[in-house]
This record gives structure tokens, C-alpha cells and sequence, in this order.
């Protein structure tokens, strides 16, 4: 097809736009609806995801290292071998190290073995080889150790003194905390956050296996409501997605049918006076992909308003923690322009097909 | 003004004194549609150049078959049609375009495009070739001149009389300069001087020498526009006033 040709035939397409107005309009309507549900639909999606991305990182797993106070203050048999050790050596290169790998109390048990033993830990000469983290610098190594592993988001260092500091800040009774500040019973530790909640157990598994950790605190339950709610969220969006894109691409193609169907004469014409099929099929492509461009742009508009009036009314309830449209904007316009020319492309070029394959006669003027 | 004789309708590559060639020859073309009905039974017959012939016939006579055949918009099941050096029983689809730009048509019910002016609706037809602009406004001046319409190019079908849009027609038809116009009932939507003036013009194009091959039902045309008749009955030419012409 010749340069000129292709220039006129591109004016024909945008100009027989306003000669079928009403056609176009009624196209443009139609891609706007499905668009816009398309496009909350995709906000919807993307707002649930967040909210469940933001509780995936609230989700903190403590992990606890071992060092002098998670030995001592750990379960009864930890200490008990751990006095063993020190008795059996009698001095600080003694080879005791069971305490490594014997934590399975929680966090009660060493609040009550805490209150029971403050007050003798000296006496217990605990020695160091009992023990694998000494100080604070070998603990935040360990820190970096977890920080290498696959599927960490953060880790956060959290020194016995901190611990302790947090402790209190926690527990209200005065006397307790005050007689803690004598012998800090916390260890060192460290904040650690997933990012992708639904690889829990394996993560877990590695955390534990780093030298040096002691104790491991999760919630796995909620880890595993999230992980089920991010499938469920988004395993819905796509289909929903999917079902309008399928609903928009149909009344899109019978609008186009009625289209093509005002306008059979005009094919007819173009046939008897020599027109290839392509020279018939380019203005019409040209004016599908120009509809679905139109109703793209209107439909983000659209999209924006909705979203504004959805966000306000939520506010409230939410704080605010709603995606930002701009966020979203050209996400949303591109999916819209693609689903925009796809359906004026595939439309106008499946309906014209039909009309192509005759020859001119049946089309008569009415 | 200018005039429909003007030598512009001249076929600039027509030689003066050959005999003329044939321009449509059927051979043996029978024509039977899936529906069973026997629309052609074994016509021969041959048109030759700067002919102008009238097809007559009742209503299932075979007139519209005959003229959708040269057009190619249908195929023949047996026998060969060669229109303007293009034999349509081997010729490939993709081929269909360029043998309908050697002709223009002329439908009985106008078929112009009402969202058009009539420039446009004229132009159109040269747009098709890949005409540029220049040629274009200059062919389309020059033809609707010569239709009579020189004065009409910015309005819209809707607005002319249905002669007019005739007219209209008739100049898309022309401003390809094709060697053929083929008219399926031209006269038959407009009143009777009206009608007469469309064959007129037709015969003056016809003079310069362009093949004109005509359907029609009005007997007093025919009779008052001395040309070739060609009568169709029951899917057969029963009737033919070409001289040496054999039934």
C-alpha cells in the first residue's frame, strides 16, 4: 500500500469517527464500563495485596541467640548440664557446650527460671565455652548471618539491653524489673521479618540452623492466614480480571457487529470499485484502535474519580493506608490501552472478516 | 462549462482504425447456484470494444447473473469469461480488485456513501488506485464538470435529486477512465426524462469510445437508443441484433 494511500486511509478511519458517532459513542460507552471495572477490579486486587504485604512484614519472627543468659537462664536441663560442664572442668576451657541446640522452652519458662536464679548467678560460674556468643559484635554477626539467608526482608539487632529496656516498657510490675536490672536475663537477639510468608517453614528451619541462634518465636498461624489470603485475593483478582476482559471483548465484538452491519453498503462500494481487502480493513482498524485509545484515556479518568470517592469513604476505617492513585496511574492506563487496541484491533478485524469474504452484491443500499 | 464530449474520454491508448477486440467473451458459461436454480445455461457471446449494448429480459431471466459474472462477484461453474484480457476462470481472488478497476459500475440504487460529499464520494474511487491528491481534485473537477455537477461537489448525496445522484454515480464510475462501464438498471430509480439524460450521457461516453454494457427493463429506451440488445430468457440469449451474431 502506497504512503498516500495510507495517510488518506488513517484520515477516513478518524473522520468516519465522527460520521458514525453515535456508533462510536456507543463503542467508546461500552469500553469504558468494562474498563472500569477492569481497572477497580485491578485496585482492589492491588490494595488487598498491599494490606497483606504490610501484615507479612509485621509478621516478627524473635530469635533469640545463645550466649551466657540464654544458658543460664534457659530450661532446667540446659542448666544443669551447663553446671555439669563447668563442674566436670572445673575451669574456663572446659568443653561444655550443651547448651547449643537444647532450647525448646518458650518465653514463660524463662521468665520463671529468670525470677529463681537471678540472684545466684554468680555462684553457677558459668563458663564461656558453655556458650557461643561471647559479646555483642559476635551477636550482630550472627545478625548478618540470618540477613544472608533467602527470603529475609529485615533483620533488626536487638541487644540484651534492649531487650531488657523493652521488658520493662511491657511489664508493669516495678519490683521485678528492678530486680532484673541487677543481672540482665534477656539475650542478645534479633527482629526478623519474611518476605514471602508462604516459604514459613523452610525459613524457620534456616533460621534455627544458623550457629549461634537459640530460640525461635513465631506466630505460624498467622503467617499461614496471610499466605492463604494473599492465594485466595489473588488468585480471585486474576479470574475476575480474566471473566471481564472475556465479557468486554464480547459486547465489544457485537457492537463492532453492529457497526460493521450499518456500514456493510460502504464495504460493498469499496469492493466494486477495486479495493484490496487491506485498503477495506485499514480504516477500520484505524478507527478501532483510535475507540479503544479514547475510551482508555476516558476510562482512567473514570477509574480516578471512583477511586477518589472509594478512598475518601474508606479513610476512616482504613487510616489512610489505601494505595495512591498515582501509584497506579500508568500501570492502569497501559493495561487499559492494551486491553483498549486489542479489542478495537481483534474486533474491527474479526467482524470485518466476515463482510470481506462477500463479494459486493448482497450489500444493497436500504 | 465543459461537456461530456470532450476528448477527455478518450481512451488515450485505443487505436483509431483497428478493428475493434473483444472486450467480454463468454464461452460455453453455464451458471447453476447451490440452491439448485440454473441462472445460466451455456451462453457464448462476445462484446467487443466501444460497443454500447442494452441486456434485456423478464425478472429470473439471467440479467443479473450475466453482469455479476463479468464482475467476478460470481464465478461460472463451466466455460470461461475473458473481460478485458482477464480470464475470471483462473484468475486468483487477489486478482479481483484490479480487474474491477478496469470497469466502473453503475448501480441501479446509487450506492453513494451518505456521510460523503459528493467530491469524496467520487474521489473515493481514485483513491483506490493510490491516486495522489493533485491528480485526484484535478479528475474529480473535470468529471463532475462534465456530469453535470460541477457545482454540487460539497453536498451530501441526501441533499441531490435522485437523477442527480445518478449522476453522482456515473461519475465515480468515470473518473478511473475505465475501457468498461457496466450500468445495472441506471434508469431504474429515477423518473422517465431523467432516465432518458442517463442514457444520453451514457451514449456520449460510449461515442468516445468506452464499452457500455447496460441492464434494463424499459423497453422504450431500448427502443429509442439504437444500440445492441442482447435478450436473455430462461438463462439463455434468445434474442441478439449484433451483426453476424449466432444463437
Amino acid at each position: 500500500m502506497k504512503l498516500r494511500s495510507v495517510k488518506y486511509l488513517t484520515g477516513e478511519g478518524v473522520k468516519s469517527i465522527w460520521a458514525n458517532r453515535l456508533m462510536s459513542i456507543a463503542s467508546i460507552g461500552v469500553l469504558i464500563a468494562c474498563m472500569t471495572l477492569i481497572g477497580l477490579a485491578v485496585l482492589l486486587t492491588s490494595n488487598v495485596n498491599q494490606a497483606m504485604n504490610n501484615l507479612e512484614t509485621e509478621n516478627v519472627i524473635m530469635v533469640y541467640f545463645n550466649d551466657r543468659n540464654s544458658v543460664l537462664y534457659g530450661d532446667s536441663e540446659t542448666l544443669s548440664s551447663a553446671l555439669a560442664a563447668a563442674n566436670s572442668s572445673g575451669d574456663a576451657s572446659g568443653t561444655a557446650s550443651t547448651a547449643s541446640g537444647s532450647t525448646s522452652s518458650t518465653a514463660s519458662t524463662t521468665a520463671s527460671s529468670t525470677a529463681s536464679t537471678a540472684a545466684t548467678t554468680d555462684r553457677y560460674q558459668i563458663p564461656e565455652s558453655a556458650y557461643l556468643i561471647h559479646n555483642e559484635d559476635e551477636a550482630k554477626a550472627v545478625c548478618e548471618e540470618i540477613r544472608k539467608l533467602d527470603n529475609i526482608h529485615n533483620v533488626e539487632f536487638i541487644s540484651s539491653a534492649q531487650g531488657l529496656q523493652n521488658a520493662k516498657e511491657t511489664v508493669s510490675d516495678g519490683g521485678l524489673t528492678t530486680l532484673l536490672d541487677e543481672d540482665n536475663p534477656i539475650s542478645h537477639g534479633a527482629k526478623v521479618t519474611l518476605t514471602d510468608l508462604s516459604r514459613f517453614d523452610e525459613t524457620v528451619a534456616s533460621i534455627r540452623s544458623v550457629k549461634g541462634v537459640d530460640k525461635v518465636y513465631t506466630v505460624r498461624n498467622l503467617a499461614q492466614t496471610i499466605t492463604t489470603i494473599k492465594n485466595v485475593v489473588g488468585n480471585a483478582g486474576v479470574w475476575i480480571i480474566a471473566i471481564l476482559l472475556i465479557i468486554a471483548l464480547v459486547i465489544v465484538s457485537n457492537t463492532i457487529r453492529v457497526t460493521m452491519y450499518n456500514r456493510k453498503l460502504e464495504i460493498g462500494i469499496m469492493k466494486a470499485v477495486g479495493a484490496t481487502n487491506a485498503f477495506i480493513r485499514f480504516p477500520f482498524l484505524i478507527e478501532g484502535v483510535t475507540l479503544g485509545l479514547i475510551s482508555a484515556l476516558l476510562s482512567e479518568g473514570v477509574v480516578y474519580f471512583c477511586y477518589r470517592i472509594a478512598a475518601e469513604g474508606l479513610k476512616s476505617q482504613f487510616g489512610g493506608g489505601m494505595i495512591r492513585f498515582s501509584a497506579m496511574a500508568w500501570q492502569l492506563l497501559g493495561i487499559f490501552a492494551v486491553i483498549g487496541v486489542l479489542a478495537g484491533t481483534v474486533g474491527s478485524l474479526i467482524m470485518i472478516s466476515k463482510y470481506l469474504r462477500k463479494e459486493g452484491s448482497e450489500f444493497r443500499a436500504i | 462549462m465543459r461537456t461530456i464530449n470532450e476528448a477527455a474520454f478518450l481512451p488515450t491508448d485505443l487505436p483509431v482504425q483497428t478493428p475493434p477486440e473483444p472486450i467480454i467473451e463468454f464461452k460455453g458459461v453455464s451458471k447453476t447456484y447451490v440452491t439448485g436454480t440454473h441462472a445460466l445455461r451455456d451462453v457464448n457471446v462476445t462484446i467487443r470494444r466501444g460497443e454500447f449494448v442494452f441486456v434485456v429480459g423478464a425478472s429470473g431471466a439471467g440479467k443479473s447473473t450475466f453482469m455479476k459474472l463479468i464482475m467476478r462477484e460470481e464465478k461460472a461453474n463451466t466455460g470461461d469469461i475473458i473481460v478485458n484480457r482477464f480470464s475470471l476462470s483462473r484468475m486468483p481472488k487477489k486478482q479481483i480488485p484490479m480487474l474491477r478497476r478496469t470497469m466502473g459500475i453503475v448501480f441501479q440504487d446509487f450506492r453513494l456513501i451518505e456521510s460523503m460529499t459528493v467530491f469524496d464520494n467520487v474521489a473515493f474511487a481514485m483513491h483506490v488506485t493510490g491516486a495522489g491528491n493533485r491528480e485526484i481534485r484535478k479528475e474529480v473537477s473535470r468529471v463532475l464538470s462534465q456530469v453535470g455537477l460541477g457545482n454540487k461537489a460539497r453536498s451530501k448525496p441526501l441533499e441531490l435529486s435522485g437523477g442527480e445522484q445518478q449522476r453522482v454515480g456515473l461519475a465515480r464510475a468515470l473518473v478511473n477512465r475505465p475501457d468498461l462501464i457496466i450500468a445495472d438498471e441506471p434508469t431504474g430509480n429515477v423518473d422517465p426524462n431523467m432516465s432518458y439524460e442517463i442514457v444520453a450521457l451514457l451514449s456520449e461516453i460510449n461515442q468516445r469510445g468506452t464499452t457500455i454494457l447496460m441492464v434494463t427493463h424499459d423497453h422504450n429506451l431500448v427502443r429509442d437508443f439504437h444500440h445492441r440488445v442482447i435478450m436473455l430468457e430462461d438463462g439463455q440469449i434468445v434474442a441478439d441484433n449484433a451483426e453476424g451474431a449466432v444463437l
